[in-house]
C-alpha cells in the first residue's frame, strides 16, 4: 500500500520532494498531509463508533426515575429540583392556555413544548444566564429559567404594546450561532465565559444553514454549543425520512466537533451533558454537539394537526410510558422531595397565575400603528419609507373612521392609531 | 372544486400521463401542509411521490438533477418565504442551464410550486410575495394563477412547459376560492393576461389575491355603501374601469397591457410585495415607455410598503380595497 502511493506521487512533475513526502510517510505510516493510519485492508465504513453499533445515549435516571447504575447524579438540592420541576410544569400550563387562546383566534400562532420540557429546562439550567442563546422557536423554557416572565410570554404571543421583544412583528426564528460564538471570543470581557448555545430541531439539520455553521464552527473555532432537538419530528415528516445516517450526533465527528447524545427526557442526563459540553467549549474555545432525544407529543404548531400523519395511540403511548415530567417527579418522591399535595398545589397555582397573565396580555392594545415604519433601517429613515407612513397616514385620516375593516381594526391598537391619523 | 384540490388533480393527471412525473417537497407525503398533495402519495406509490428533508436548496437541486435527465420534477417549497435558500440553484442554475450549454441541455420539465402572499395572519414569513426577486432571472418563468380552474390549468401548462417554473399559489385562495373546475386534462396558456372586466378609462393590472380586492374597489367605486357616499366624487362613478389579471409574471404580457392602457390611458399596478422592484416597477417603467404619449395620468403603483410583512399590522401593510380604490380615484382625476 504504501508503495502504491509513493509510486503515484512520483507521477507528479517534482518526483524529488515526492520521495521525501513518502519516506516521511513511509516513517510514520501515515499519508504525509493527515494523519490517517494507513491499511491493507480494502474497509469501506459508515459509522462513527467504529463498529455497527449506533452512537449510544447518556442517561442518569431511567423510565421510573430511578437512577441508574453507576451514573453520576448532579449535584442538586432540594430548593434547586424544585426550580427544575417548577419550569417544567409552567411549560405545559402555558401550553394548554396559549393552545386553546390561539384556537379561539385570539393570538396567530404557538408552538407547543409538550414532550420536550427536560430537554429545554435542562440545558436552560445548565448555561450560564449570559450566555447567548440562539433560539429556534420551541425553546421558551429557556427564556422562562432565565426570568423571562409569564407575562413577558404572554404579551409576545398577544402582540401587544407591552411586547418589549418585537412589538408585535415577532415571529420565532433560526441561527447565526457561530458568528456569535467568534464575537464573544473577540470580547475581552466575554472571552472565556461566555458561550453561544444554539437550538435547532432535527428536521433543520437538513438545511444548508446546518452544515455552513458547523464548517465554520469548526474550521475557525469560537465557542458555540449546538444543542439538537430530536423530537422525531418535522412538523409531519418523521426523522427516518430527515436522514439515515446515525442521528445528528454522527455529523459532529465529521467536523472534528466533540459530540454527545443524551436522553432529552431525563432533565438529570441533559443537566450533566450540557454542562459538561459547555465546560469544554469555553475550556477548548470550540464548538460542541448535544443531541437531545425526545418525542414531540403536540403537534407542530396551531397550523397543525399531526393526527392525520400519526396515530393518536402512539402519542398517548409516549406521554404514558416515557414522559419527562414523570420521571423527574418519581426521582423527587423516591428523595422525599416531593408528594401528591406537592404536585397538586403548583398545578393549581400556576394555573391560576397564567390564567391571570392571559386576562391582563388579552385586555392591553397593541402597539402604536406607527411602529409599521419603525426599526426597519437605522440611522437614517429613507425617503421611501418616510412617504409611504405619510401615504398610509393621509389613507387614514380619510378612510380610517368610515371604512369598517379599518375602524375596527384601528381600536385594537394603542391610542387607536392617533399617531398616524393626527388628533381629528 | 377549491384551489387546493385543483392543484392536486393537476397533478393527478400528470402523474398519470406521465411516468417519469414525480411529487416531492417537505411534508408532501401526508397531504402537504396545505393538502395540496392528499392521497397523492396512496395513489401513485411513495416512489413517485415522497417527502424530502428540510432541504430547499437540495430540493430545487434535485429537481433539476431530474429534469436535466428528461424526467419531470415538480418540487414543492413549502412556503414562498423559504425559497431564499433555493435562490442559488434556480437563478444560477435552472435558469442558466439552457443558455450555458448552448441548448444542449435544459431543465423545462422542472416546477417549482410554492405557497405565496398573504393571509392576514402570517408574520414576517408567512406572508410574502417574493415573484420580483425573480425577474431578472431571464431562463425561468413565473406564474400565479387566481383561482381554481386558472390553478389547474396553468400549473398542467407550467408542467409541460419547455422551461422552468416557478408556480406561485396565493394561500388564502386554497379555500376560500371555489368554482366549477373542469375533471378533465387541459391548459391554459403562459405569458397570457386575461382581462376580466372590460373598461374604457382606466387599467387595473394585478395578480393573485389582490385581484378579488381590485375587483370590489371597481365595485366600490360605482356603487360605494353609504359610509363611502361622500368620499366618492359621484363624476367618477360613471368610470369603466378594466380589470387585467396578469397571470404570467415572466415573462409577463406587454401587448395585451400597453393594449388596454394605450385605450384607458391610465394605470393603476397592485401588488403585495413591497413597492421599490417589486414587479410593478418593471412594469410600470415598460408602460412608460411604450404609451407615453397616450398616459393621461402617471402609472400608480398600490403594494406593500418597503417594511417586512409586522404580523400586527397586517391589514394596513397589504393593498386592500380602500387602498385601491383611492388609487384609482387619485388616477381618474389626475
Amino acid at each position: 500500500m504504501i508503495r502504491t502511493a509513493a509510486t503515484a506521487r512520483r507521477t507528479t512533475s517534482n518526483a524529488f520532494q515526492t520521495r521525501s513526502f513518502a519516506q516521511t510517510a513511509l516513517r510514520k505510516n501515515k499519508l504525509p498531509t493527515t494523519n490517517s493510519p494507513i491499511v491493507n485492508k480494502l474497509q469501506f465504513i459508515n459509522s462513527v463508533t467504529g463498529s455497527s453499533a449506533q452512537i449510544p445515549t447518556y442517561r442518569v435516571l431511567d423510565g421510573v426515575g430511578k437512577p441508574i447504575e453507576g451514573a453520576e447524579l448532579p449535584e442538586i438540592d432540594k430548593a434547586y429540583a424544585h426550580r427544575l420541576y417548577e419550569h417544567m410544569q409552567l411549560l405545559p400550563a402555558l401550553d394548554n392556555v396559549l393552545y386553546n387562546v390561539q384556537r379561539q383566534g385570539k393570538i396567530s400562532f404557538y408552538m407547543t413544548s409538550h414532550g420536550e420540557e427536560a430537554t429545554i429546562i435542562g440545558s436552560a439550567a445548565a448555561l450560564a444566564n449570559e450566555d447567548e442563546v440562539l433560539g429556534q422557536y420551541r425553546e421558551m423554557g429557556v427564556l422562562l429559567w432565565r426570568g423571562f416572565t409569564i407575562d413577558d410570554a404572554m404579551n409576545q404571543c398577544f402582540g401587544n404594546e407591552k411586547d418589549g421583544s418585537g412589538k408585535g412583528r415577532q415571529m420565532p426564528v433560526i441561527p447565526q450561532a457561530a458568528g456569535v460564538g467568534y464575537a464573544l471570543k473577540r470580547d475581552p470581557n466575554r472571552r472565556s465565559k461566555n458561550i453561544a448555545a444554539c437550538f435547532f430541531g432535527e428536521g433543520a439539520a437538513s438545511e444548508g444553514d446546518f452544515h455552513a455553521g458547523f464548517m465554520l464552527a469548526s474550521t475557525i473555532p469560537s465557542p458555540t454549543l449546538y444543542i439538537c432537538r430530536n423530537n422525531g419530528f418535522a412538523i409531519s415528516t418523521p426523522s427516518t425520512e430527515q436522514y439515515y445516517g446515525d442521528g445528528i450526533a454522527a455529523r459532529g465527528p465529521g467536523y472534528g466537533i466533540d459530540t454527545i447524545r443524551v436522553d432529552g427526557n431525563d432533565i438529570l442526563a441533559v443537566l450533566n451533558a450540557v454542562k459538561e459540553a459547555r465546560r469544554r467549549t469555553l475550556e477548548q474555545g470550540r464548538a460542541v454537539l448535544v443531541e437531545a432525544m425526545s418525542y414531540r407529543v403536540g403537534h407542530h404548531s396551531t397550523s397543525d394537526d399531526s393526527f392525520a400523519y400519526r396515530a393518536r395511540s402512539e402519542v398517548e403511548d409516549r406521554k404514558r410510558i416515557d414522559n419527562p415530567l414523570t420521571r423527574f417527579r418519581l426521582f423527587m418522591e423516591s428523595l422525599g422531595w416531593w408528594n401528591e399535595e406537592a404536585e397538586n398545589e403548583l398545578k393549581a397555582s400556576i394555573k391560576t397565575e397564567v390564567m391571570k397573565s392571559f386576562k391582563r396580555a388579552e385586555s392591553l392594545k397593541r402597539c402604536e400603528l406607527g411602529e409599521l415604519f419603525t426599526d426597519v433601517y437605522g440611522g437614517e429613515e429613507p425617503w421611501n419609507i418616510k412617504e409611504q407612513r405619510e401615504e398610509l397616514s393621509q389613507l387614514l385620516k380619510k378612510y380610517g373612521q368610515v371604512w369598517e375593516p379599518w375602524r375596527s381594526e384601528l381600536s385594537k391598537f394603542k391610542n387607536n392609531g392617533k399617531d398616524l391619523l393626527g388628533s381629528q | 372544486m377549491n384551489t387546493y384540490q385543483a392543484v392536486r388533480d393537476a397533478m393527478s393527471i400528470a402523474l398519470a400521463k406521465d411516468d417519469n412525473a414525480v411529487v416531492f417537497g417537505e411534508d408532501v407525503a401526508f397531504g402537504g401542509v396545505f393538502r395540496c398533495t392528499m392521497g397523492l402519495a396512496e395513489e401513485f406509490g411513495r416512489e413517485r411521490v415522497f417527502n424530502t428533508p428540510l432541504t430547499e436548496q437540495g430540493i430545487a437541486g434535485f429537481g433539476i438533477g431530474l429534469a436535466m435527465m428528461g424526467h419531470t420534477a415538480i418540487a414543492e417549497i413549502q412556503f414562498a418565504d423559504y425559497i431564499f435558500p433555493a435562490f442559488d440553484q434556480l437563478v444560477n442554475e435552472a435558469a442558466k442551464i439552457r443558455y450555458r450549454s448552448g441548448g444542449s441541455f435544459n431543465v423545462g420539465g422542472l416546477t417549482i410550486r410554492t405557497p405565496t402572499m398573504s393571509v392576514g395572519h402570517g408574520g414576517l414569513y408567512h406572508s410574502q410575495s417574493p415573484e420580483g426577486f425573480f425577474m431578472g432571472a431571464s431562463g425561468l418563468k413565473i406564474v400565479i394563477p387566481r383561482s381554481p380552474l386558472q390553478a389547474k390549468g396553468l400549473l398542467l401548462a407550467s408542467i409541460r412547459d419547455p422551461n422552468p417554473v416557478i408556480f406561485m399559489e396565493p394561500k388564502i385562495l386554497y379555500r376560500s376560492s371555489v368554482e366549477q373546475v373542469p375533471v378533465d386534462d387541459f391548459a391554459l396558456p403562459l405569458g397570457k393576461a386575461e382581462t376580466l372586466i372590460p373598461g374604457s378609462d382606466l387599467t387595473v393590472l394585478t395578480w393573485g389575491t389582490p385581484v378579488y380586492n381590485s375587483e370590489n374597489a371597481i365595485k366600490l367605486l360605482q356603487n360605494p355603501p353609504e359610509v363611502l357616499d361622500a368620499l366618492i366624487p359621484k363624476s367618477l362613478r360613471q368610470a369603466k374601469v378594466e380589470l387585467i389579471d396578469l397571470r404570467s409574471i415572466l415573462p409577463w404580457d406587454v401587448d395585451h397591457v400597453v393594449e388596454s392602457v394605450n385605450r384607458t390611458g391610465r394605470l393603476v399596478i397592485v401588488h403585495e410585495a413591497g413597492m421599490t422592484a417589486g414587479a410593478g416597477a418593471e412594469i410600470s417603467a415598460e408602460v412608460q415607455k411604450r404609451c407615453f404619449l397616450k398616459l393621461e395620468a402617471p402609472v400608480k403603483r398600490v403594494a406593500g410598503w418597503d417594511v417586512p410583512n409586522a404580523l400586527q399590522y397586517e391589514k394596513f401593510h397589504m393593498p386592500d380595497s380602500i387602498r385601491i380604490l383611492d388609487a384609482i380615484m387619485e388616477t381618474l382625476s389626475y
